[in-house]
């Protein structure tokens, strides 16, 4: 606690300033066309400048590395934290007619890979772990105390089949944030700063940013009438994919070889990236009125996730888990693994900031 | 535990699995008693037995070919895959290998795979009880004009439970030779014990070459490469799944079925007095039969 106190000084004096300095200058950018939901880039678009977080006014951005960790540490930028985080699923239209192409004997056919089942397995399973546990250093300042995120077991929300609503190619980021709206009343979700809403799409009926090969996995972002007219404001929700339509640029066999053994891997890579980034900044870097409503970022708006996307990624040709801070399977709650990226932590390397939480952190 | 039982245990895991899917049964189930509408004195026969009749495919040993096959060739069709059919492929000609030729005692080795997952022929119930053996025929060569040694790490895995589960893995040496039209790489696994019986939703064979001659060429599809897994006729795993009054199963009551196959029978506390529902319903591996359900009435 007392290293948290000091960081928190630290940190404090800088993002006071930061934060100031962001609340002015950004607000002005608002309605610039800049901004946009926060991708998580797929492995061949790492560097592309399409991709990158809004910018922060006036502050350049790191040159970008290709699947290694980006330093420098994150700062606090006032917004909430989701402190005792819950995650909702929605596979929404995974049992419509068409939504998939094919069916696996044993398998339901709303669900022929087993995607829906091991995202379900892995959210259940996350609470607790080290890696989960990477988010515990992180806070939001309320009435001027610093409230902690918390790691409990359970930060499974429930989940929800939606085959009621019904859904089509190429929807809509409007219609994802629609569909979280719908999942808000379906949950009786009254305490939106702690909860988030994973619209997970089925093979054939997927987002259209995603469909035109744009380059991204998944991103996340938060409900605000001018982004999303007359969407309930205040969802953080995630766009997600099926994202074993992108094959090995989104995770397919990046940390098990098996053709089986790893098909599934992007799903919880991919997923594990967008909920710690809506953990830390449920706000997604919005700027409403003047009013800095996101989280915690680094200066070039990269969020935990993204600061350490795809690190150790090597194409196959050597393990990524054997580089720090690399892609590599945990060990949940429920003594399964699961693939996951790191995710950045200020705390590591003596405070310096590395990837850490995968099980192959750097020593120290 | 006994045979009965550990059936009936593992049959609402798989029931689970394949909820919501009509399919086709090669397995059905009767009750005899009770008899439809038929009443009980509660005090009369506080026990009340339940039995049927079940048919089963037969499980027999059997060998389940598929084939290398590939309808694209560096095309948005490309899809190499394992098929029960044969054919044409446009495929043929795709895989090259790898280019380049260091001598012996070297390896030429980019790395590069390629996986044949199945398209059709699933599910197989795996016999493990005898290896599994297949032909991969390397048409094309163009080596450096003399005969040498290449690698092929042959491995296969299984989709079982929705895991990914090897079944096992060979490297065979081959001599190609750069005047022979085909260079035949038959390989031979040995399967993992632990998968015995298993009934798998999917198969998966993957081709690694490399070696000191390793060089171009290709694959050759139209049922030249092939391989031959050892299963049975139909899944080992058989039971009887009894409710009553729940016709989602989701408490099944075990049942014993017969030493022949082909009955079963439960003795099962009868029930509140009022009007009740048998249903049952039998599974084979992922098949299931058709749930039958049966009226009767329990009275003081």
């Amino acid at each position: 606690m007392t290293k948290h106190l000091i960081r928190a000084a630290l940190v404090g004096a800088m993002v006071t300033a930061a934060a100031l300095f962001v609340a002015t200058t950004r607000a002005g950018a608002e309605h610039d066309g800049m901004r946009h939901p926060i991708y998580m880039p797929n492995v061949n678009n790492i560097g592309n400048p399409a991709l990158q977080p809004p910018p922060i006014c006036c502050l350049p951005g790191s040159p970008f590395a290709a699947g290694v960790p980006v330093p420098p540490n994150m700062g606090y930028y006032g917004g909430h934290v989701q402190v005792t985080p819950k995650v909702y699923l929605v596979f929404w239209g995974w049992g419509q007619a068409g939504a998939f192409d094919h069916t696996t004997p044993g398998a339901p056919t709303d669900d022929p890979d087993g995607a829906a089942q091991r995202m379900t397995n892995f959210v259940k399973a996350m609470g607790g772990t080290d890696w989960a546990g990477v988010q515990t250093q992180y806070y939001e300042t309320d009435n001027g105390q610093n409230v902690y995120i918390q790691n409990p077991t359970n930060q499974f929300g429930g989940a929800w089949y939606d085959d009621t609503n019904p859904i089509h190619d190429n929807v809509t980021g409007l219609e994802l944030a629609q569909e979280a709206q719908r999942a808000v009343a379906h949950f009786g979700v009254t305490d939106l700063h702690s909860s988030q809403f994973i619209i997970a799409q089925p093979q054939k009926y997927d987002e259209e940013g995603f469909n035109s090969g744009a380059g991204y996995c998944a991103w996340h972002d938060y409900t605000q009438q001018q982004y999303y007219p007359g969407v309930q404001e205040g969802i953080s929700f995630t766009n997600m994919p099926y994202v074993l339509n992108s094959g090995t640029s989104c995770g397919q066999n990046s940390v098990n070889t098996g053709f089986y053994a790893g098909r599934l891997d992007g799903f919880s890579i991919v997923l594990g990236h967008e909920i710690e980034e809506t953990v830390t900044d449920p706000g997604a870097e919005d700027v409403i009125n003047g009013v800095n409503l996101g989280g915690w970022y680094d200066q070039s708006a990269w969020e935990n996730g993204d600061k350490c996307a795809w690190v150790g990624y090597t194409d196959g040709i050597t393990a990524p888990s054997t580089v720090p801070g690399g892609l590599n399977n945990i060990t949940g709650n429920d003594g399964k693994k699961y693939p996951v990226q790191s995710l950045w932590s200020n705390d590591a390397a003596g405070g310096t900031g590395y990837c850490a939480g995968a099980g192959n952190d750097l020593p120290g | 535990m006994s045979r009965a039982k550990a059936l009936v245990v593992l049959v609402p895991a798989a029931l689970a699995l394949f909820a919501g899917v009509a399919i086709a049964s090669s397995t059905s189930v009767t009750i005899t008693t009770p008899k439809e509408g038929q009443t009980f004195s509660k005090k009369r026969v506080p026990q009340l037995p339940v039995t049927g009749g079940v048919t089963f495919a037969a499980a027999n040993q059997n060998t389940s070919l598929f084939y290398v096959r590939r309808n694209g060739c560096g095309t948005s069709s490309d899809n190499p895959h394992l098929s029960i059919s044969t054919g044409t492929d446009a495929g043929s000609g795709c895989g090259s290998l790898i280019n380049g030729v260091v001598g012996a005692g070297g390896d030429a080795d980019a790395g590069a795979f390629v996986d044949y997952a199945t398209a059709d022929g699933m599910p197989l119930s795996l016999d493990t009880s005898r290896n599994v053996t297949g032909t991969f025929d390397i048409q094309g060569f163009i080596g450096p004009g003399q005969a040498g040694v290449m690698e092929a790490d042959v491995s296969l895995e299984a989709l079982v439970d929705g895991q990914g589960v090897e079944i096992g893995s060979v490297t065979e040496m081959v001599v190609l030779d750069p005047t022979a039209s085909d260079n035949l790489v038959d390989f031979t696994i040995t399967p993992n014990a632990g998968l015995d019986q298993k009934d798998l939703s999917g198969i998966d064979l993957r081709l690694h070459l490399h070696g000191p001659y390793a060089f171009s060429g290709f694959v050759a599809t139209n049922g030249l490469s092939f391989v031959n897994v050892p299963s049975y006729t139909a899944s080992t795993h058989k039971g009887v799944l009894l409710s009553l009054d729940d016709p989602t199963f989701a408490s099944p009551i075990p049942v014993a079925i017969n030493s022949a196959g082909d009955g079963w029978s439960v003795v099962i506390p009868t029930p509140a007095v009022g009007k009740h529902t048998l249903y049952v319903q039998s599974v084979q591996g992922f098949d299931a039969s058709s749930v039958v359900a049966r009226h009767f009435t329990v009275d003081k």
